[in-house]
């Protein structure tokens, strides 16, 4: 039987080799994939498709936008977005400065007559504002006042204000308590309607309302709270979206899903929605 | 070691009573998935039970497991009593308020985020606090397995440090590399979005930084099963390993390759370079080669144990395998699953094909097989050759621990195949359900159904696997303690000091680290791309 008993080894002798080799291949594989991913690759697919090859290491390293190996193309016409708004981090802080007091003078002087004091409107075809997410009229108000949506009287109201004032108004009716559930309607929706709100219709390619317009739901910061809304400013709403009247919906969502509502499904999602959450 | 077998075995039921309730509820996932179970559930109870599944399954049975194994290895392979054994358990109760803090945001649907941390989207705050606190706990066990292996060392100046042991260090010092990329997109960048105070993040920085940790922390998982291949199953199996260096290479190469890598995961995002994305996946490739060195060395280990036995001719020493050993068994299973699941990642890390199969149920079903099969089975092995020693009692039969072993195999197989075929198909990861109204997806249907089957399997074997371990609690006393470890043919004498430290290795990982990372972190910094709108889940 052999003694394996382990005996202290000399570890100097051996180390330095271990350490220059081991460092030589490492150090060396990283070498020549930099070699080959910077400089090798760029250069020649570059030169295939009549691309320098500063650029095309340039273009590799993401510096320059682009792929090395395909000639940019020339800038096709600038697109026309259907909003002007952007929600950029200085337009977030407006809104999260705006100023409820200066909203709620605005308010008086402008928006009253139709939308009421506190949000609840005055008649069917114009939409409750109270307790309506300050994002989704801020950028109604702006699509107003840019042309991006319109409508005989909002369109002038909206170019009277200026962004600030937009902001204001805003963020004083997103402060206003939402009404009470109206309890004659709080009936139970058919079901159909309940499995639209709430699975969508995948054969249709209809996502369910709720992934979007349920409260907390995470989906576009200007989804409208639909919730105790007027319905029938929801069907006129999705009617117009359905004919393509509507288009200020950012990758034309709502009209893809309203076009394929029917005339029944849209009055029973409005009434549903008009009944508040449950 | 009374005490510390009371720790190896807290660790050991938490991990394991994750992992039987995200079994279940991963099952339930298969079914609503199905056409048979269609309709059933909201989109929001689905990716809830996916949050769920996802961080019982990659965050708790894991992370628990891999303490509880790492302090069993620091007693048994150094063969002296655990350094810091109180900051052990204040790590464990740690882990467990962690993973508490965790369950509450996600029973409530507040975090319904899965188990990735990909921005914009954000889930409650609590959710993420309770995941740091878990990592926390994990770097205590980190500093505890550097500590043991330093101390060991000084008393035993010049020796090799036992295989199994440097294969736990190694792992603890690839974790804490690897924890610094979730860490710091935690603490700066998703923390403070969750808890409102910014409105923006940047995604890519964020993406970015998650790559960092997404590759390496699957080796985490990984490298308890490749201590078990070289340094318990040629024991299992009557021989010895084949040869100690391979070992100690094979684990050096994990912790030097799985780390500059993690960007072949981001090889459809925009936000990097072509030559970034070459570099990282030329480094990928690197990896295959301590897995394919395990392949040959613990082929070779087993070979000759299957000639010690009187096997003979060029397949004749397999046959002489004692498979009815579970460790001899888990093993064999294990390198077919991880002969599959290797094939698929190769496939995934090449630009080409991961384009084609990036979004699809091919991606899911091939981290299933590799870490849910090859790596998971061999968790079972580990259990069933540590838990006598744990408990002081012995399994009156090793039937219902083969039965298991072989259920899980079946269940993984009729599982995963069927849903790589379905991503080849085509068919979309992470959505909540399928219309199987339309002809194309009616066409997966009974292959859905098939993958269910296996789930429906996996659950019967995860049921058994609890039940086996619980019946050895209440079990006769054990005889004969058996050596666990495996001696290599050649013992080691000697070896040099980079085979027997990190030091080296780690200064080859900074420079690896900062060629592969540097630019593509500098780029957000010099030139900061728009945030984009946190989406906080409510």
């Amino acid at each position: 039987m052999p003694d394996i008993t382990p005996r202290p080894s000399e570890p100097h002798v051996l180390d330095q080799p271990w350490r220059m080799w081991s460092s030589v291949a490492v150090v060396g594989i990283l070498l020549s994939g930099i070699l080959l991913g910077v400089l090798v690759i760029p250069i020649v697919q570059g030169r295939s498709v009549g691309i320098d090859a500063y650029t095309a290491i340039c273009r590799a390293l993401g510096i320059l936008p682009g792929s090395p190996a395909q000639p940019q193309s020339p800038t096709p016409l600038p697109g026309i977005p259907v909003s002007q708004v952007t929600w950029t981090s200085d337009l977030l802080q407006i809104l999260a400065r705006a100023d409820v007091r200066r909203g709620h003078a605005k308010v008086q002087e402008v928006c009253v007559a139709c939308h009421g004091e506190k949000g609840e409107s005055i008649g069917v075809e114009f939409p409750h504002l109270a307790g309506q997410s300050g994002a989704a009229i801020y950028k109604q108000l702006f699509d107003y006042r840019t042309g991006s949506r319109a409508h005989p009287m909002m369109t002038d109201v909206a170019k009277a204000l200026d962004e600030a004032a937009i902001a204001d108004v805003a963020a004083y009716y997103a402060g206003q308590p939402q009404r009470n559930p109206n309890l004659v309607t709080m009936a139970e929706s058919p079901p159909a309607i309940v499995q639209l709100v709430e699975l969508g219709d995948p054969k249709r390619n209809i996502a369910p309302c709720s992934s979007c317009h349920r409260a907390g739901a995470g989906g576009p910061i200007e989804t409208p709270v639909l919730a105790e809304q007027r319905a029938e400013y929801i069907v006129q709403q999705l009617k117009l979206y359905a004919s393509g009247k509507r288009r200020n919906d950012v990758y034309a969502r709502m009209r893809t899903i309203a076009a394929q509502l029917t005339d029944e499904e849209i009055r029973g999602l409005a009434f549903y929605y008009r009944a508040g959450f449950r | 070691m009374r005490n510390a077998e009371r720790l190896c075995l807290a660790h050991f039921w938490v991990a394991f009573a994750a992992f039987l309730f995200a079994c279940a509820i991963g099952t339930w996932q298969m079914w609503v998935r199905s056409p048979l179970g269609a309709n059933v559930g909201t989109p929001g109870q689905y990716f809830m039970s996916v949050t769920a599944h996802g961080v019982s399954m990659a965050y708790v049975l894991t992370t628990f497991f891999i303490m509880g194994f790492g302090y069993f290895v620091a007693v048994t392979a150094l063969n002296r009593a655990l350094p810091g054994k109180l900051w052990a358990w204040a790590a464990y109760w740690v882990a467990l308020l962690g993973v508490v803090l965790t369950v509450i945001p996600i029973a409530t649907g507040q975090a319904s985020v899965l188990f990735t941390f990909y921005p914009p989207l954000t889930a409650s705050v609590w959710f993420y606090i309770g995941l740091v606190l878990v990592v926390a706990a994990s770097w205590i066990w980190c500093v505890l397995m550097l500590i043991a292996m330093t101390q060991w060392k000084r008393e035993n100046p010049g020796r090799p440090v036992p295989l199994a042991m440097f294969a736990t260090v190694a792992n603890a010092v690839m974790w804490l590399w690897t924890t610094v990329g979730v860490a710091v997109e935690l603490v700066f960048q998703v923390i403070p979005a969750a808890m409102g105070l910014v409105q923006t993040i940047d995604v890519g920085l964020a993406r970015t930084l998650f790559s960092w940790t997404l590759h390496a922390i699957v080796y985490f998982w990984l490298i308890p099963a490749y201590i078990a291949f070289y340094t318990m199953a040629p024991r299992a199996a009557g021989g010895r390993l084949y040869s100690d260096t391979m070992g100690r290479l094979t684990f050096i190469l994990f912790l030097i390759y799985s780390l500059p890598v993690g960007m072949h995961h981001l090889l459809m995002d925009p936000e990097h370079g072509n030559a970034t994305k070459f570099i990282q996946v030329l480094l990928t490739a690197f990896v295959a080669v301590p897995t394919l060195l395990t392949i040959f060395t613990i082929t070779a280990s087993l070979e000759i144990a299957g000639r010690l036995r009187g096997g003979r001719g060029i397949f004749g020493w397999i046959a002489s395998l004692p498979w009815e050993r579970p460790m001899v068994l888990a093993t064999g299973l294990s390198f077919v699953m991880l002969g599959f699941g290797g094939f698929g990642g190769i496939v995934n890390m090449g630009y080409g094909m991961n384009a084609m199969v990036h979004n699809t149920s091919w991606v899911t079903a091939h981290f299933h097989l590799i870490f849910g099969g090859s790596v998971v089975i061999m968790y079972f092995a580990i259990a069933y050759a540590i838990w006598p020693r744990l408990t002081g009692r012995e399994y009156k039969t090793l039937g219902p621990l083969r039965l298991q072993l072989w259920l899980w195999f079946i269940g993984m197989m009729v599982m995963t195949l069927p849903w790589h075929w379905l991503g080849l198909q085509g068919q979309w990861r992470r959505v909540a359900n399928f219309n199987y109204a339309d002809p194309i997806i009616a066409a997966w249907g009974p292959w859905v159904v098939v993958s269910f089957a296996g789930g429906i399997i996996l659950l019967a074997s995860a049921v058994l696997f609890v039940a086996n371990l619980a019946a050895l609690h209440r079990s006769p006393a054990l005889g004969i303690v058996r050596p666990l470890y495996a001696l290599a043919v050649h013992p080691p004498l000697r070896v040099p000091a980079a085979l027997n430290g990190f030091a080296l290795w780690n200064v080859l990982v900074l420079v690896l680290m900062i060629a592969a990372y540097g630019y593509p972190i500098a780029q957000f910094l010099i030139d900061p791309s728009p945030g984009a709108i946190v989406h906080r889940v409510r």
